[in-house]
């Protein structure tokens, strides 16, 4: 007797009852309640106290938690009626069966939808890829179109500056301005030679040009007369139509002349000028 | 107070009837115990609706796990506050509580939930108002951290900074107090 009112009065069953006991103390503490009715007394006693104290401290929840509480709990107790099976188990059952059928509706919808989205995803690749080529396409003639207008932009701009040349060349108050003229054998014959005595450039327009026709083994000659002597200036041929890039030919440089003469002679040039083969002539 | 019509059983009535899972099992166990469940979980939630969702937890872990409860382990609300208030501390230990809100001190608590809502008083507990000065405010302070706040009388100790010995007798005083005065 002694032994249980020391153990009532060492504080243990308040513990007890306040649930701040491990699991193993609180097996001891309900083995000496049911061997005891004293200490199960003493145990009773401090609950109620403590459900007093408890209810002194109550707070009511607002009303409407009532019904929700107790839909929640009734729902189930529905359950509970309607399936004869232990209750836990039907529980757990019915949670399985509702977790089944959504996770199957919810994978039925997924597919479809995958579905879905991947034959739109091969629908936009084909459209894609045939909108690519279209592209391609037309960015290639666009690329062929801008290198031939570059082409005749840079023929023109060549053609620009050989006609500026060709115009210095008769503005140039230094530069000499020639007509040679044809000799009795070829009356028809002309052409314009333009010599610089300053830099001793001289120069043959090419488009004004009318020469007799000759054969490929033979080449015009551009000679000078320098104090009666035939100095060798260069040979040429006559301009093809249509070549734009020969309408000037610059001969050899001369710093004096007093006449200058063409002759005929085999291609590659002569020493010395043919005489009988001279096409034009003109005097300074 | 209140305006509808409570059910009340004897607790041998009601224990039988969640045996039987009666539907007025139901009903008279949320009318005679959600106000002091309230309470205990108020006092360690403050915010009113996570307490509420809280308190519909409780009342469906009791009612699922009924079979685990045995009258010769001890009475209804015991092992009922017990479920409470250990559904509340889980609570407040989430992820998620933790992140939306911060745990008061507990004195501020009561004060704040005092004045925040009406305490009931039934009628079997008239004259229990002055109850609180019957206990000392060291012993209050005890009683309601290991009761209402969870915490092991070694925490408490810790808590407060007094020996395991003296709050071990500061509860058993307090409970002690609390029996006189029921009594």
């Amino acid at each position: 007797m002694e032994d249980i009112k020391a153990y009532i009065e060492s504080g243990i069953l308040e513990l007890y009852v306040l649930g701040d006991l491990s699991p193993e103390e609180r097996l001891q503490v309900e083995t000496m309640a049911s061997e005891y009715p004293a200490i199960m007394a003493e145990i009773t006693e401090i609950e109620t106290s403590m459900e007093f104290y408890a209810a002194e401290h109550a707070i009511e929840p607002s009303e409407a938690l009532r019904n929700k509480v107790l839909n929640s709990l009734l729902i189930n107790l529905g359950d509970d009626t309607i399936f004869t099976k232990p209750r836990k188990h039907t529980d757990e059952e019915q949670f399985e069966d509702d977790d089944h059928n959504v996770a199957q509706l919810h994978t039925g919808k997924s597919t479809n939808f995958y579905k879905y989205a991947f034959a739109a995803c091969l629908a936009l690749l084909v459209v894609s890829t045939f909108a690519l080529v279209n592209l391609y396409n037309q960015l290639q003639d666009s690329n062929s179109q801008l290198t031939a207008v570059l082409q005749q932009k840079q023929q023109f701009a060549n053609r620009v500056n050989l006609m500026d040349r060709e115009l210095d060349m008769y503005r140039d108050p230094s530069i000499k301005v020639l007509k040679l003229e044809g000799m009795p054998k070829t009356p028809s014959s002309a052409m314009t030679v333009a010599w610089n005595p300053a830099n001793k450039k001289v120069m043959v327009d090419m488009k004004s040009m009318k020469l007799p026709k000759y054969d490929k083994q033979h080449q015009y000659q551009l000679w000078a007369l320098v104090a009666g002597k035939p100095v060798d200036l260069g040979v040429f041929d006559t301009a093809n139509p249509g070549d734009d890039t020969a309408l000037i030919k610059e001969m050899k440089p001369i710093a004096s002349a007093e006449a200058f003469a063409v002759t005929l002679e085999p291609r590659g040039g002569s020493i010395n000028p043919t005489m009988d083969e001279m096409v034009v002539i003109g005097k300074l | 107070m209140s305006k509808q019509r409570k059910i009340s059983l004897t607790e041998e009535e009601l224990v039988l009837s969640l045996r039987n899972r009666e539907k007025i099992a139901v009903e008279a166990l949320y009318d005679m115990y959600s106000a002091s469940l309230f309470g205990v979980i108020s006092r360690i939630i403050t915010d009113t609706a996570i307490a509420e969702d809280v308190l519909q937890e409780t009342f469906v872990k009791i009612w699922h796990s009924f079979s685990s409860y045995s009258s010769d382990k001890g009475r209804l609300f015991t092992w009922m506050v017990n479920i409470a208030r250990n559904l509340a501390i889980d609570k407040v230990r989430s992820k998620d509580f933790k992140n939306q809100n911060k745990n008061q001190e507990l004195e501020n608590n009561v004060t704040f939930i005092d004045e925040q809502r009406n305490t009931i008083y039934k009628p079997e507990l008239l004259g229990i108002r002055d109850l609180v000065s019957t206990l000392k405010p060291e012993q209050k302070s005890i009683l309601d951290l290991v009761y209402f706040k969870g915490y092991t009388h070694v925490e408490a100790a810790e808590e407060l900074g007094i020996p395991l010995g003296t709050i071990k007798t500061r509860l058993r005083m307090a409970i002690q107090q609390l029996r006189k005065h029921f009594n």
